[in-house]
């Protein structure tokens, strides 16, 4: 019937990138929200970049530097033993990069639309950054967090050029269902590679639905009664 | 609440997927003509090897040639050109001695038309408007039909005509599906059970309108204390697995 | 008897205001305990005053000793943090934090959160006990401002610094809430500055009040001093009802 590793492989990967993003994309969007200096914008540019790079040029890329016959590449290899092409881990570093603006905006977004006097008021408060964010600022920006969260999933179960790149299409490993649609078609295994491709399309819009609801439930504001 | 999220997310990244703890897994790189032979050798084989799990990719042997070289975690490769095997084994990243397998034929193949009425000619046929063919720049079958359309003097004639397949299994899906008119696809996929069953017609060119397409495999570095990857091996060279390789159009070499 | 320490702000700061550029240039001294005024038209600094002091906003040069404690030299280059200052801040926009409820923003502003005890006795000073579960989303305007109030006060700061805290409550609410902000300052023996361009509420509450017109301070001492008898030159500019002569 149907084999449920890619898929299970699909999820996994989206939902891997989309938890280490949280942890990545905060501290970024943080940065980029409330700090100064003229070079904001070159790295506002570099963290959207992923967003209008073709993935096959950042699968490129990815591969000569994890290539273990490039010296990056081979000093992972040689030191820390580890392989980034046609690896499971490989692939999440790639969808770190690929989905890393689709987080980082949404959050940055949340930031911005914050009144500058609550971050204030905190310091007033004696209150450190740190503890202002984690207590103040997140909280209140929790529909950012998921939407970014979502997104970033989303986006990484549907990639392909980048991991046809560097993933090398291996059962279990890095043949993900987006890879598997496309094996499945030039097998001529077309009911296999459309009961793929249905899921991946529920899915999909599930999720989108699932972003506009958070959305819609969290502008709305309550009101007395 | 986050944090705990975080964790259970590395521990589902560093845990390896597979609870594979009493089988030996075999990755083999296959080139695209042996889509279809393969697993009917690989489901010969399990059955009489339970506990090896034999993983097949397939692709175009341009391309495995430069994943293997950049480090692809393959145990074995199956190579439509013997040319690619022997290009690694110069590189040092090999681990047995090369061994054919068959000898690919070409073949064209179309569902709307029957090819053996005007051979190669069919190719002009105005109702012939796209011809799919391997890509020549990492396909061996893609290579090979190219250089058989430069032996029929066809090339220029039709060049506007071709659709490049990424691989020969991909070449054979465009014609399969129609969205080819006509396709130069291997004899191996021709014979195989999706494509019979489509209903197309087929003509084997003949061998001397291209250099010979010899086909071999060969044990990679990664293998290294796989003792499931060498008894696969072995296998390949029984009698039993050659039969199968022959009803599936690759001859003995 | 011991006099009560002396606070001290210079400072000077170029301003963009939409009537074009304005330098703020200000000199003054208060003692602790006192409630000060600072009072003018809008656009004239008060705000950014009040901002320089806390911290929030830099200062083009400055000078401010608080009560011994220094927190700005721009000659030395000391520049102490806000957080650091032992201030109360009330916001305009009252800027409490949507995500807590109100005893919950009182807890936080606690610096050892072990000291539970002051955030029985606020909630009870400012009648907010009945409201203090519900989120600043649920509270009127009037309550939110006390909720403000309670908050700015609960870490027992030296100065407390109210910006224009009453603008945006109707007149009933004003005078009730000027009740508050007398009655805790007299509780908790602070020392508050409160700036407003709301003339009776400065000779209801103030002890003293300085003047401020275009960034600098044309006037400083009592309230009753300051308003009556006096010839003032206020800018009547349009949509600024409180500037008259008497």
């Amino acid at each position: 019937m149907i084999d449920w590793q890619p898929l299970w492989l699909s999820l996994r990967l989206a939902g891997t990138t989309a938890l280490l993003l949280l942890v990545i994309a905060v501290p970024l969007a943080y940065w980029l929200a409330y700090g100064r200096g003229r070079w904001m914008i070159a790295v506002e540019a570099i963290v959207s970049l992923p967003m209008v790079l073709p993935p096959t040029v950042l699968g490129f890329y990815l591969l000569l530097a994890f290539s273990p016959s490039n010296a990056f590449g081979r000093f992972l290899d040689h030191y820390l033993d580890i392989r980034l092409v046609f690896t499971f881990p490989g692939l999440v570093v790639g969808s770190l990069i690929y989905s890393l603006p689709f987080m980082v905006n949404p959050i940055v977004s949340g930031f911005r639309g914050l009144s500058l006097h609550l971050r204030e008021a905190s310091r007033t408060l004696g209150k450190s950054d740190r503890t202002t964010l984690i207590h103040i600022l997140l909280p209140n920006i929790r529909s950012s967090l998921i939407t970014g969260a979502v997104l970033a999933f989303a986006h990484t179960l549907g990639e392909f050029g980048m991991v046809v790149m560097i993933g090398g299409g291996i059962p279990g490993q890095t043949r993900v269902a987006s890879i598997a649609i496309y094996d499945e078609v030039q097998s001529i295994n077309y009911s296999l590679a459309n009961r793929y491709a249905i899921i991946l399309l529920g899915l999909s819009f599930f999720i989108l639905l699932l972003v506009y609801f958070v959305n819609h439930h969290f502008t709305n504001p309550k009101t007395l009664p | 609440m986050r944090l705990a999220f975080i964790q259970l997310c590395l521990i589902c990244m560093t845990v390896p997927f597979t609870s594979h703890a009493q089988t030996t897994e075999v990755v083999v790189a296959a080139a695209a003509d042996l889509k279809f032979a393969m697993d009917s050798l690989v489901a010969v084989f399990s059955k009489e090897n339970p506990d090896i799990t034999i993983k097949v990719v397939s692709g175009s042997s341009g391309n495995f040639f430069q994943q293997i070289s950049n480090g692809a975690p393959f145990d074995l490769f199956f190579s439509a050109d013997i040319d690619y095997p022997e290009r690694l084994k110069a590189k040092n990243l090999t681990r047995s001695d090369i061994h054919i397998y068959g000898t690919g034929q070409l073949v064209l193949w179309s569902r709307s038309i029957d090819p053996a009425i005007d051979k190669m000619n069919t190719l002009l046929n105005p109702a012939v408007k796209k011809i799919a063919i391997a890509n020549p720049a990492h396909a061996p079958y893609g290579q090979r039909a190219e250089e058989t359309l430069r032996h029929y003097q066809l090339y220029d004639k039709v060049k506007d005509k071709l659709v490049m397949g990424e691989n020969i299994a991909q070449t054979a899906q465009y014609a399969q599906s129609g969205a080819a008119d006509i396709g130069i696809i291997a004899l191996s996929l021709a014979l195989s059970p999706a494509m019979q069953q489509t209903g197309g017609k087929y003509w084997l060119i003949p061998a001397a309108a291209h250099r010979p397409l010899e086909q071999g495999f060969v044990l990679l570095p990664h293998a290294k204390d796989n003792k499931g990857a060498v008894k696969f091996m072995n296998y390949i060279t029984t009698s039993e697995a050659r039969a199968i390789l022959k009803s599936f159009g690759f001859s003995r070499p | 008897m011991p006099h009560p320490p002396t606070s001290a702000f210079r400072a000077t700061k170029m301003l963009h205001t939409a009537r074009g550029p304005q330098r703020l240039d200000i000199d003054f001294q208060w003692q602790q305990g006192r409630l000060l005024a600072i009072y003018g038209p809008s656009g004239a600094g008060k705000t950014t005053l009040l901002r320089i002091l806390a911290g929030l906003t830099p200062a083009d040069t400055g000078l401010i000793e608080v009560e011994g404690e220094t927190w700005l030299d721009t000659v030395r280059r000391i520049h102490l943090p806000t957080r650091h200052r032992s201030i109360g801040f009330v916001f305009q926009d009252f800027a409490l934090f949507p995500n807590l409820t109100v005893r919950q923003q009182l807890e936080f502003a606690l610096p050892n959160p072990k000291e539970k005890a002051i955030v029985a006795e606020l909630l009870s000073l400012m009648e907010l006990n009945e409201l203090q579960h519900l989120r600043p989303g649920l509270l009127s305007g009037g309550q939110q401002q006390r909720v403000a109030l309670a908050r700015a006060i609960a870490r027992g700061p030296r100065l407390l610094l109210l910006d224009e805290p009453l603008s945006a409550l109707d007149d009933d609410m004003r005078n009730k809430l000027q009740d508050y902000i007398l009655m805790a300052h007299h509780h908790y023996h602070l020392t508050t500055l409160l700036v407003t361009h709301h003339l009776p509420e400065v000779i209801r509450l103030a002890d003293e009040a300085i003047l401020l017109e275009n960034g600098k301070i044309t006037a400083h001492g009592e309230p009753a001093d300051l308003f009556a008898g006096r010839t003032m030159t206020i800018t009547i500019s349009p949509g600024n009802p409180s500037a008259k002569n008497p």
